[in-house]
């Protein structure tokens, strides 16, 4: 039953490649990649229930792992894959019609989209650490072919960069993975079993010192190049801003958690051995990125690298509640991942569909979106807004939780942290609401006859569960987050 | 053979590895950069039969085999068919440093290495304890490659060497990895070294060029 469901949420999303390999039409690969995301997403909260009731799975000496750590993650990347599943529809029709996509263009989109979301949730389903990272490379391979897609210069550009940085990055965290395994050489344990997360878990305190040491720190560096911490985020804003927009929305809310994830393992094991060391550089770099992502805002010229540096601040900000810990400040970076992952994935998906109206990811060539396109302008402001941790969405609480857990820690890096997160409004808002309300200055009319309304149905669904999550939080939603800080302390 | 023996001759290998390294290092050649990459993975392969015959281990002999294969014979095909015939690349002119610069700073980076990985400080589980610290080494190196060499092609050969010293570091240090877990690292690197070769063809055919140090379109 429960491995139906672990199988079910990896497998579904690979409807829209099968539907490619099949031959089908855009319209056709478009709807077979929204329904295999809806169906993870579905079989995603089948499986949280099913552990919130029976407790952690294992299965195949721990190949197969789910506990509820690994199921709040899953789901949170499910409800991405089904969003961006969505906008995929509109995206692929929108450019089939008008000629910016090739027959197999389009069909390679399908297969790699699909590759790309169903390795992203198998790498949360495995307590091996070897596995975590086989599956983690191959997700970074399969979302460098979405980034170069498109064919341009700039994209291929933007692949190479993000191929060569987050390989070497990853191939860090493979050195790290392997001090891991050679740390656990003085346990009492079969070979094969070393790198499995719960057996390492409990016998953490007896794990050789000095090269967990090392195995925290590379892994670390290593995901942190995939999570965007800074300074290992170069290839991050070029990457978020060449790839169509679904493709970005999964980029930037998920690949980024699947990174984030790795390293709450990783710094859950030094626990007993290290004490705070992990926290520690987990605050350096995540203040790091808050300040890079925050500057980076000011008076960005491109939309959506603006989104892009703003995923950077955010991965930050995550970071710096992991640092805090305590529960108070593990809860709130939990509820920011699930928050920031809804959020940057309606905006990115709203700058795609402004970006099939206007053909440009300019700001200055895109102004009164709202009198254009009501629904997407109001969607592309309230979103920045709640993005920019403004009430009453749901990222005002999580940062909220974040920076109490900072005063509760040490006052000043709760005020550092008010500040920064201050200077990041100011940037983006300015920016955002010159697009979204200032005058149009795009004169040619808008290819609107091939957009379909489909488009924003993902979108008011999005904004709608930030609103909820904001106003609310569901009492099982509740549960799984204390659950989850429950199985890594 | 002793086991001593087999000791000494997998330092030694671990030692031609790392040279072999540094030739690439002072090379500005692209024909041998890529015969000095193929010379390196095949004179791992042999290490890793080292290993295998030591632990009598089937995975390591199968490992040893997909290594000589793929890396010492596949990918410097490949990367010598459609990327340095087809594009006509030979003299690497987009390197950032000077060779000797460059060597000395690999020179410095190997001796990094080996205080920071002291074998003495890693007790236990060693099959040869002194590749720990030369593979560290060749880790680096390679890392050195890839930053100071702008051409995507050379990029390219820096991190496979790099890879190349993650698997001299696997197999010495944690000799019996999950045999799985190797398999799918294999296979990440073949489909790593397909999309990247895709990526710098396509980059060629649009931009004329494999210089990274001439993308710049993306800089704002």
């Amino acid at each position: 039953m429960t491995l139906t469901l672990v199988i079910l949420v990896c497998c579904l999303p690979l409807a829209g490649a099968l539907a490619s390999i099949l031959g089908a039409q855009a319209r056709g690969i478009g709807i077979a990649t929204a329904a295999g995301g809806a169906g993870a997403l579905a079989a995603a909260i089948a499986l949280v229930a099913h552990i919130l009731s029976h407790g952690t799975y294992q299965a195949a000496v721990g190949f197969v792992y789910v506990d509820p750590l690994s199921s709040f993650f899953v789901v949170t990347v499910a409800i991405v894959v089904a969003l961006a599943g969505l906008g995929s529809i509109s995206y692929l029709c929108a450019e089939e019609a008008h000629r910016g996509l090739s027959r197999v263009q389009v069909r390679l989109y399908g297969i790699f989209f699909g590759f790309f979301a169903a390795l992203m949730l198998a790498s949360l389903e495995t307590g091996n650490l070897g596995l975590v990272w086989v599956l983690v490379e191959a997700s970074t391979l399969a979302s460098a072919v979405l980034v170069a897609i498109e064919g341009r210069a700039t994209s291929l550009e933007a692949a190479w960069k993000y191929i060569i940085i987050s390989s070497f990055g990853v191939t860090i965290a493979l050195v790290g993975t392997l001090f891991l395994y050679y740390s656990a050489s003085v346990l009492d344990i079969v070979p094969d079993q070393r790198l499995t997360w719960p057996i390492l878990f409990a016998n953490a305190a007896s794990l050789q010192p000095a090269s967990v040491k090392f195995a925290l720190l590379l892994a670390i560096i290593g995901y942190g190049t995939k999570v965007g911490l800074a300074p290992m985020h170069t290839w991050l804003p070029d990457a978020h801003a060449e790839a169509p927009s679904p493709a970005s929305a999964m980029l930037s809310a998920a690949l980024l958690n699947t990174g984030m994830y790795a390293i709450i393992r990783f710094q859950a094991l030094t626990g007993p051995q290290l004490g705070r060391y992990g926290s520690v550089v987990l605050l350096v770099f995540g203040f790091a990125s808050i300040a890079i992502g925050a500057l980076f805002m000011v008076r960005r010229r491109n939309f959506k690298r603006l989104f892009a540096y703003s995923s950077v601040e955010h991965m930050g900000i995550i970071a710096v509640g992991l640092g805090f810990g305590g529960v108070l400040g593990v809860y709130g970076a939990l509820l920011h991942t699930l928050n920031h992952a809804i959020g940057k994935c309606t905006l990115f998906l709203a700058s795609g569909e402004v970006v099939l109206r206007y053909r440009t990811t300019l700001v200055s060539e895109v102004g009164g979106i709202l009198g254009r396109a009501p629904v997407i302008g109001t969607v592309m402001l309230l979103g920045s807004l709640a993005i920019l941790g403004s009430p009453p969405f749901g990222l005002f609480l999580s940062e909220f939780t974040i920076v109490r857990a900072g005063f509760v820690r040490q006052a000043s890096l709760g005020f550092l942290l008010l500040a920064l997160l201050a200077l990041a409004f100011i940037g983006c808002a300015h920016t955002v609401a010159a697009m979204v309300l200032g005058k149009p200055r795009n004169e040619t009319p808008p290819a609107a006859a091939s957009l379909r309304s489909v488009g924003a149905v993902p979108l008011v669904i999005g904004l709608a569960a930030l609103l909820l999550l904001g106003l609310w939080i569901p009492g099982d939603l509740n549960t799984l987050i204390l659950k989850s800080i429950e199985a890594i302390r | 053979m002793s086991t001593v023996n087999q000791g000494l001759l997998l330092d030694l290998l671990s030692v031609a590895i790392l040279l072999l390294t540094f030739a690439c290092l002072g090379s500005k050649l692209f024909d041998r950069y890529v015969a000095y990459y193929a010379l390196q993975s095949i004179v791992l392969s042999v290490a890793i039969a080292l290993v295998a015959l030591r632990l009598d281990a089937w995975d390591l002999w199968a490992l040893a085999l997909l290594t000589f294969l793929i890396k010492g014979i596949g990918i410097p095909i490949a990367t010598r068919r459609y990327l340095i015939v087809r594009l006509e690349l030979k003299r690497d002119v987009a390197i950032s440093t000077g060779i000797s610069t460059s060597l000395i700073i690999g020179a410095v980076l190997t001796a990094f290495a080996y205080f920071a990985t002291n074998p003495s400080s890693l007790p236990g589980g060693l099959v040869a304890s002194s590749s720990v610290p030369l593979s560290n080494a060749v880790i680096l190196l390679g890392a050195l490659c890839m930053v100071v060499r702008r051409n995507t092609v050379a990029q390219l050969i820096g991190w496979l060497i790099l890879e190349n010293g993650v698997f001299l570091g696997a197999i010495t240090l944690v000799a019996t990895f999950p045999f799985i877990v190797e398999a799918g690292i294999f296979l990440d690197l073949v489909a790593g070294v397909l999309i990247m070769l895709t990526l710098v063809s396509g980059l060629a055919h649009r931009l004329a060029t494999t210089n990274a140090s001439e993308l710049q379109e993306l800089r704002e």
